[in-house]
């Protein structure tokens, strides 16, 4: 859970332009001022990032970042053959 | 294609956009939207597009286009291809009228069904006609009224899409030579085919089974999903043709996406790794014009030569069906004429004999 959270906030802050001071566990890609695309195009990176199909939750812009994690690494468990984290482009 | 063999060469390019241009305060007053002019800018870069008056048809539009890519080419075509989503009627095909009217006389001509990757597609269709002798200038026109289709009350489309129409003629060249096309990518997956779409109206609901509501009536986007497929596609067809060539993308000095959303478009020229420098487009003037887009985007973008002729270019598509397509090819030298609609004096057809068309006013270039 720890790594699929760290690569989040590192997308978050390298790719997004997020404060890193900004982000933490409670606070939700809503707070970030995240709109439905930029949650989409957050799945489409974090996908490249790990080479899986993420099923995209319709209420991940209201989760915690913490919860938002949980659920990506619930699908990463499940994926077929993960490459690992920094696979793909 | 190998080195020696002839290709299609882009020798001319027109445009027409009709001259009535809605901001975005008007489309969000027009169907009480709940939104506003920044939110319309940052989600999708468009600040305003261009809408035909009632009664000004997608061959209306294509006719202009289409005589102003012959002006710029200096000839006559010998086929005509529409790739549109809103042809005049849904039989016949809108393309043998267009012939008609630019008079080029009992040429080849029909319709090309891909929604917003439609231009890529017929120059790939039109490329391999050529290529096979079945023609020697083909032209290819991406026209486009979505204002008849499109829910003013839908705020996820009515802000996005507007009408237009861009025309390329097309001869056979060198490889070499500026407008030489050079390589495509094409591709497809029906599993997504309720993504974008228009419920009635087909065989599946047809009109004559009685009265429907907006949702089937009205062109419909499922924009979250879309724009991850959108994004996806594009980037990995780009890639594709690229291979082809053996181009890297750091070697493409012009960039033109399917002004779909601007933050699509920074999305996969980001992802193809294509310089912010060599992205062009007009999307904040004329709104996602579907398969009109990118022949619209090329015409204001050599209007303004903002790139030398014979620079490697890369154009690429996603629209509905799904559809994606891509081209590789040299940055044309032509200069593009644009043209206001030509609009038919009566609403239906006339007899051939007693056809009557009036044009508003004469081809010009560009400026």
């Amino acid at each position: 859970m720890q790594a699929v959270y760290d690569r989040l906030v590192a997308v978050l802050t390298d790719k997004f332009q997020v404060a890193a001071s900004d982000i933490g566990p409670d606070i939700s890609l809503s707070d970030l001022e995240f709109d439905s695309l930029a949650v989409v195009e957050l799945y489409v990176t974090l996908q490249e990032d790990w080479n899986v199909e993420l099923e995209e939750d319709d209420s991940a812009a209201e989760m915690t970042l913490k919860k938002f994690a949980e659920s990506v690494e619930l699908q990463l468990r499940a994926a077929p053959s993960p490459t690992g984290q920094g696979a793909g482009r | 294609m190998t080195e020696h063999q002839p290709t299609a060469v882009i020798s001319g390019i027109g445009s027409c956009l009709p001259p009535r241009v809605l901001s975005n305060e008007e489309v969000t007053r027009r169907g009480a939207l709940d939104t506003t002019d920044a939110w319309i800018r940052t989600r999708t870069g468009i600040a305003r597009r261009h809408q035909a008056e009632a009664g000004t048809s997608t061959a209306d539009l294509a006719v202009a286009a289409g005589r102003a890519a012959l002006r710029s080419g200096r000839a006559q075509a010998d086929l005509v291809l529409l790739a549109t989503t809103t042809p005049d009627r849904r039989c016949p095909g809108t393309a043998p009228e267009i012939a008609h009217r630019l008079g080029l006389g009992p040429v080849p001509a029909f319709d090309l069904a891909a929604v917003c990757s439609g231009f890529v597609y017929g120059l790939a269709v039109a490329t391999g006609l050529l290529r096979s002798g079945l023609c020697a200038r083909p032209l290819v026109i991406g026209a486009e009224t979505y204002s008849t289709i499109i829910d003013p009350l839908d705020r996820d489309t009515a802000v996005i899409f507007g009408d237009g129409a861009g025309a390329v003629l097309l001869r056979s060249g060198d490889r070499d030579e500026p407008g030489a096309v050079q390589a495509f990518d094409l591709g497809s997956d029906g599993t997504g085919s309720d993504l974008i779409a228009i419920a009635a109206g087909g065989s599946r609901h047809p009109d004559t089974a009685g009265p429907v509501g907006r949702d089937t009536r009205y062109f419909r986007m499922r924009g979250r999903e879309v724009y991850g497929q959108a994004v996806r596609r594009m980037t990995d067809s780009s890639l594709a043709v690229l291979r082809q060539l053996h181009w890297a993308p750091e070697s493409i000095g012009a960039f033109i996406g399917h002004q779909a959303n601007q933050r699509i478009l920074n999305s996969v020229a980001d992802r193809i790794g294509i310089a912010a420098r060599h992205r062009f487009g007009n999307i904040r003037e004329v709104g996602n014009t579907a398969a009109a887009s990118i022949p619209l985007a090329l015409a204001a973008t050599v209007a303004r030569q903002a790139v030398l002729p014979g620079t490697r270019s890369l154009f690429t598509a996603f629209g509905g069906g799904l559809t994606w397509g891509s081209v590789a090819l040299h940055w044309p030298e032509a200069v593009p004429h644009t043209n206001a609609p030509e609009t038919r004096m009566t609403a239906s057809p006339a007899p051939r004999t007693h056809h009557k068309e009036t044009r508003c006013k004469p081809s010009t270039t560009v400026s």
